[in-house]
């Protein structure tokens, strides 16, 4: 999920939440998996989970978390990956393959009625599972969120949409945003509390750097496409682009190397995007559906996600201006 | 083809009305005029802004359409003392656009009109509530709405005959009345509608004290806030739209 340590470099603070306002494009999945691990930490399974063992935790934490959207008066746009890129395939197995040794670990844990050990290896061990990709989708298009489909990485797509000023921010935890060129990234849209925001702008100036400059560092350091330089840390990182120029005088310097390099740099630099997408910021959530559609057909605990509804309810609802055109 | 010498004062009053809203906008060189259209990413709030050509100390257009990043623009032409005249010239082969101001030649590369946001249609409003009234008392109403909230409601009492704004915070709440004596004129109609502090502050920002100030209003129907510049020759119309509760 991105590499922590361009949190040493990006420029970051938190704002208040009412100095936020108009379209965030959210990195579904990553918004996702946060409320997945957190409802699935702190619920017990049965509250989500159906007569024949389909578990829809999903569900339980859109409800709890778009509130915060509405009662701020920001138009949530959700941004879902399409395929993942051929090198994140690497990064995606590496996943699948420490979440089977997590679920080792859980089976253990559950043997010996560990408890701790048993809610945290259940968030580590959750994945979108179909019924999670497909049941996600249809919430959010009952509660009338908009949903785009990304052509690969939500995030890249995300950010192409703030470029193109069709939505102000992007929403993601992850600092790869400002690879994408996010020119503003909100994060901790999931926690209580003000957000953080970075921004890209700012960032390069700090540090005078170009993007593909920063691109490049981020390279050196590691990405979710390469394992880093050895050795080279944010600070080196910088100062090794700010004296050699680019990735391959460094690389030349060093006398190291990095694995598909240059691919790696395309993939932030050219990241597959579409313009093919359209989306009516002007919500108007269909609340009786929606909790039908949560309680009744997919029999979560109607007391998990009955706060969660009042807050859309109550929250008056921004409108937009099309609706009188 | 577009040339133009207009005052300082006039441009950046222009520039500050669309800039509330948007960071980049299309402008339309025509014949009798400039010409703004823009929307906010959210489409909640909207401009429309009209700049006649009697405004202008000289103009001459023939019907082009230019890109602009309004902050680049707005620090240009804050470059110009008060009374100072602002010349602009479009160089069509560039596509950049000359500008001088005493001495001072600045080129400001343009935007390609094709990437910024489509301009909005104009919603067809029909709202029944009118009332006008000074600039000043549109800034008292929502600085101390602001105070103690994020939603401010406007509406028109129609027995009573008064026009009222009113803002409930968690703890505070504001109320002002205001009777066809305070007002320029009340048109009485059924009218009550909610709207976001965040925008008609930015709004409110571009709204000088001393002029004379339109709003129509309606049942949670979007407000069309209008008002004059630059000696009468530019008309300002924003269209903010309500909140509503859902259900």
């Amino acid at each position: 999920m991105g590499n922590a340590a361009l949190r040493d470099i990006a420029v970051i603070e938190e704002i208040p939440f009412d100095d936020v306002e108009g379209v965030v494009a959210v990195d579904a999945h990553n918004w996702l998996y946060r409320y997945l691990t957190t409802t699935v930490k702190w619920t017990s399974s049965e509250k989500y989970t159906t007569a024949d063992g389909t578990e829809v935790a999903n569900l339980i934490g859109i409800v709890q978390g778009l509130p915060k959207f509405f009662e701020n008066d920001i138009v949530p746009v959700m941004v879902f990956d399409g395929g993942p890129s051929e090198l994140k395939a690497d990064e995606i197995e590496s996943r699948r393959e420490q979440r089977r040794t997590y679920e080792e670990q859980l089976e253990v844990a559950r043997e010996e009625g560990d408890e701790l050990a048993i809610a945290q290896l259940e968030s580590r061990t959750q994945r979108l599972t179909p019924e999670i990709q497909e049941t996600s989708r249809e919430l959010l298009r009952l509660l009338d969120v908009p949903v785009v489909e990304a052509p690969a990485e939500g995030e890249a797509q995300a950010a192409h949409m703030v470029r193109r000023g069709d939505a102000d921010y992007v929403g993601s935890e992850d600092y790869d945003a400002l690879l994408f060129g996010a020119p503003l990234t909100l994060r901790q849209l999931t926690s209580k509390g003000d957000p953080e925001l970075m921004d890209l702008e700012a960032t390069l100036a700090h540090h005078d750097l170009t993007l593909e400059q920063l691109i490049d560092a981020a390279i050196l350091i590691g990405t979710d496409f390469n394992e880093g330089v050895s050795g080279i840390g944010p600070k080196t990182a910088i100062s090794a682009i700010t004296e050699h120029g680019d990735l391959w005088s460094v690389l030349e310097a060093r006398g190291d190397h990095v694995e598909y390099g240059d691919r790696v740099r395309a993939l932030f630099r050219e990241p597959n995007v579409s313009d093919d997408y359209a989306f009516d910021p002007d919500l108007d959530p269909d609340l009786e559906a929606a909790r039908a559609y949560v309680v009744d057909e997919w029999s979560v605990d109607a007391d998990e996600v009955a706060r969660g509804f009042e807050r859309i309810e109550e929250s008056a609802t921004q409108t937009g201006l099309d609706r009188w055109t | 083809m577009f040339k133009a010498i207009v005052s300082a004062e006039t441009l950046t009053s222009a520039l500050d009305s669309v800039s509330v809203l948007v960071d980049e906008c299309k402008i339309h060189l025509e014949e009798d005029g400039l010409e703004i259209r823009a929307v906010d990413p959210a489409n909640v709030g909207m401009v429309d802004l009209s700049l006649d050509a009697a405004a202008f100390e000289s103009y001459e257009a023939d019907g082009g359409l230019i890109g602009v990043d309004l902050s680049r623009l707005e620090d240009i032409a804050g470059m110009a003392e008060s009374g100072q005249l602002i010349q602009l010239e479009l160089d069509e082969e560039t596509r950049k656009l000359h500008i001088q101001i005493d001495g001072l030649e600045y080129t400001l590369a343009l935007i390609d009109p094709d990437s910024i946001r489509q301009e909005p249609d104009i919603p067809d409003l029909d709202l029944p509530a009118e009332v006008i009234l000074e600039g000043k008392d549109v800034n008292r109403s929502v600085t101390a709405a602001d105070m103690v909230s994020d939603h401010i409601a406007l509406g028109v009492d129609e027995g009573e005959e008064f026009f009222y704004v009113d803002a409930e915070g968690d703890t505070d709440d504001v109320h002002l009345e205001l009777t066809q004596e305070d007002l320029i004129d009340l048109q009485l109609g059924p009218a009550h509608s909610l709207f976001s502090l965040d925008y008609l502050k930015d709004m409110n920002k571009a709204i000088p004290s001393d002029t004379e100030v339109t709003l129509d209003l309606g049942e949670e129907f979007p407000v069309k806030i209008y008002f004059g510049f630059g000696e009468g020759q530019g008309q300002v119309t924003y269209m903010l739209a309500p909140r509503i509760q859902s259900d």
